[in-house]
């Protein structure tokens, strides 16, 4: 089981921070698509809110704030119940919050939704986000019309997204005749139908095929770029986030508890967790070796640990090891993906982090290792109760 | 940049006419099915009646098509709104209907609009149906009809998009929904002679003009101003009162954080 890192180990940001627009100072750049590269297109400022009142008063949010630049893909990743619905449902207006303030390109959602509402489109219900019934076309049609657009003045838009979605050939097709994958395009493609800052997309590859999942995700990383949309995602497939995310924000019990850049977040963690295989020890004997051990694993009288740890600890371990006669075979350092990062930031070992991934072989997680001796990565897993 | 509301409202009314229009036509056979299940049970009160009251029933039969005209529309304008905003809210799309630069209220009212059209389509219908079914005669001047009809309707609109508000915030409401289906039923048939108090409700000012339209042929400009002014009235009323319903209902669902759950 990971443990949990203290807070001062965490990678923790709260604060506010724009990166430098591109090529500039940091002051907004006009870009050739009419955008307006590295401006903040969506920031949350002490968003906090509260249900109920009393004894069944529930805080789902505190003091919640970031924000997403125009082109960037932020992703939003918490457990079951930790606050990411409401955090999105603020963020839009869904929700009213008890404090703290969202603004939409500059446009402060509480007082006036409306003028918010011309920059932003949300996809909330995946597949379901559109009408069965009508076309793909007429599902873009309509939800831009609905918006004020004329869609026939944007039928180049749409015919590029439907392009890039692999949707021409079913352009006429009622929604409800494609697969599944098809279906969760089209919904994409009408949320982006519109000509939108910021799109909220919530679980873009739930119940899709790797195949089909991958090429999602090149598109949505794509039509970020191209069209200097900033993307909120929300997801339980990490491999979707540590793929397209330039940053993720992990909501844990309400709050913020990391706010940084996918290659950051893995860095803190990659040098922390170690894998010993040692001889001459009881599996039993593992658990008083002084340093929080997980997933024990006995291999032909050799016993197979994870630690995580800072390297003086692992060198205090080895010294305890070799004072009790046992004999060190292995040190492998872990090359943690993002699941990892998110388990080890959360403590979600106990929680159902990953009840809405496609399927997974059993009930396995995998955990890519890095053979310290140079033999190459060595795929391995842990156990799924993480012990 | 994105654009604004540069279409302004008779773009997005056209979008969801064009969309309750598309579904009309691609789905024949569901049309059908309404227009046979009215005309049967228009077909069921006819013979019924007829049977049990016989003569009385055919000197009242003129009254009967106008009120059951009415009803179509009436239950049309009133059950369609409540009953879409359920339908999004079941189905995932409510969340970007609230999140058009319109806003919520006048995206539900143009909804309800572009319903009402099909149901005047339905009613039109069912009304040459039970013409000929009982061989009666009306005055069909449109001039006439459709405005009062229109303003008549109205009212029961309020009521449909008041529901439509409770809908957003207690999800299901059909039982009374189903309680408010028979007021309405009441109300195109209420009596108005001797109760002023009535014109009040909605419904019953409208119903009261259509039948002098239909049965005696009156025009809308032969109408007296003080009718004409209780039926846009109460028409008018109706509706800005349901859509403070609605507005505070949509509020409320905001705060609790239950929008769009379903």
């Amino acid at each position: 089981m990971a443990s949990r890192p203290e807070a001062r180990d965490r990678p923790r940001s709260t604060e506010t921070e724009h990166r430098p627009a591109a090529g500039g100072d940091g002051a907004a750049d006009e870009t050739a698509l009419g955008g307006r590269d590295g401006a903040v297109a969506l920031s949350l400022e002490g968003v906090s809110k509260t249900f109920g009142s009393g004894e069944d008063a529930v805080t789902a949010v505190e003091d919640v704030s970031f924000s997403v630049e125009r082109g960037e893909v932020v992703g939003l990743l918490g457990p079951n119940g930790a606050g990411k619905t409401t955090t999105i449902k603020s963020a839009l207006g869904l929700v009213v919050p008890d404090e703290g303030a969202v603004e939409i390109c500059g446009v402060d959602v509480s007082t006036d939704p409306r003028t918010a509402y011309e920059h932003v489109e949300a996809m909330m219900e995946g597949a379901r986000n559109q009408y069965w019934r009508l076309t793909v076309r007429e599902n873009l049609e309509y939800f831009t019309a609905i918006s004020g657009e004329d869609p026939a003045t944007v039928r180049d838009r749409h015919d590029r997204l439907l392009a890039a979605f692999g949707l021409q050939e079913v352009a006429d097709a009622q929604v409800r005749t494609l697969s599944r994958g098809m279906k969760q395009k089209s919904s994409i493609a009408s949320t982006l139908a519109r000509d939108v800052d910021v799109a909220f997309l919530d679980e873009p590859t739930l119940g899709l095929d790797v195949e089909s999942a991958d090429e999602l995700r090149r598109q949505i990383r794509d039509i970020a770029a191209e069209r200097d949309v900033a993307i909120l995602l929300s997801s339980h497939d990490m491999d979707t986030v540590e793929e397209i995310c330039d940053r993720v924000v992990i909501v844990d019990d309400g709050e913020i508890v990391v706010d940084d850049t996918v290659e950051a977040l893995l860095g803190v963690f990659e040098t922390q967790r170690y894998r010993l295989t040692v001889r001459g020890v009881e599996p039993s004997a593992v658990a008083d070796l002084g340093v929080a051990v997980e997933s024990v694993t006995e291999l032909d009288g050799r016993v197979r640990f994870d630690v995580t740890a800072d390297s003086d600890a692992v060198y205090r371990l080895m010294r305890e090891l070799d004072g009790r006669d046992a004999r060190l075979e292995t040190v492998e350092t872990a090359a943690p993906d993002l699941e990892t990062a998110f388990r080890s930031v959360t403590g979600d070992d106990d929680r159902a982090v990953i009840d809405d991934d496609p399927p997974r072989t059993g009930d396995e997680r995998a955990v890519t290792w890095d053979d310290s001796p140079g033999t190459g990565d060595e795929r391995v897993t842990t156990g799924g109760d993480g012990a | 940049m994105s654009s604004t509301a540069s279409g302004g409202y008779p773009r997005l009314l056209r979008a969801v006419v064009r969309r309750e229009v598309v579904l009309f036509l691609r789905y024949p056979f569901e049309a059908l099915g309404t227009i046979v299940v009215l005309g049967v049970l228009f077909a069921g009160i006819f013979l019924g009646g007829t049977a049990l009251a016989g003569q009385a029933m055919a000197d009242s039969i003129e009254g009967i098509v106008v009120g059951f005209f009415l009803w179509i529309l009436a239950i049309g304008a009133y059950g369609d709104v409540a009953g879409d905003v359920a339908a999004d809210a079941s189905w995932g799309t409510l969340e970007r209907h609230y999140l058009t630069p319109f806003g919520f209220g006048p995206v539900l009212l143009a909804k309800a609009a572009a319903k009402l059209l099909t149901h005047f389509v339905y009613a039109g219908v069912l009304l040459a149906i039970a013409l000929v079914l009982t061989g009666t005669t009306l005055e069909l001047d449109l001039v006439t009809i459709l405005p009062v009809a229109v303003f008549t309707v109205a009212s029961a609109f309020g009521i449909g998009v008041a529901f439509g508000g409770l809908t957003v915030l207690y999800k299901n409401v059909t039982s009374w929904m189903e309680l408010v289906n028979f007021v309405l039923a009441g109300l195109i048939a209420a009596p108005l002679v001797g109760n002023d108090l009535l014109l009040a409700l909605p419904l019953a000012q409208g119903s009261a003009l259509l039948q002098r339209a239909m049965r005696d042929g009156v025009r809308l400009w032969e109408f007296e101003p003080a009718s004409l002014a209780i039926l846009v009235g109460t028409g008018v009323g109706y509706l800005l009162v349901g859509y403070l319903v609605f507005t505070l209902c949509q509020r409320r669902a905001r705060r609790l954080g239950v929008l769009g759950d379903y």
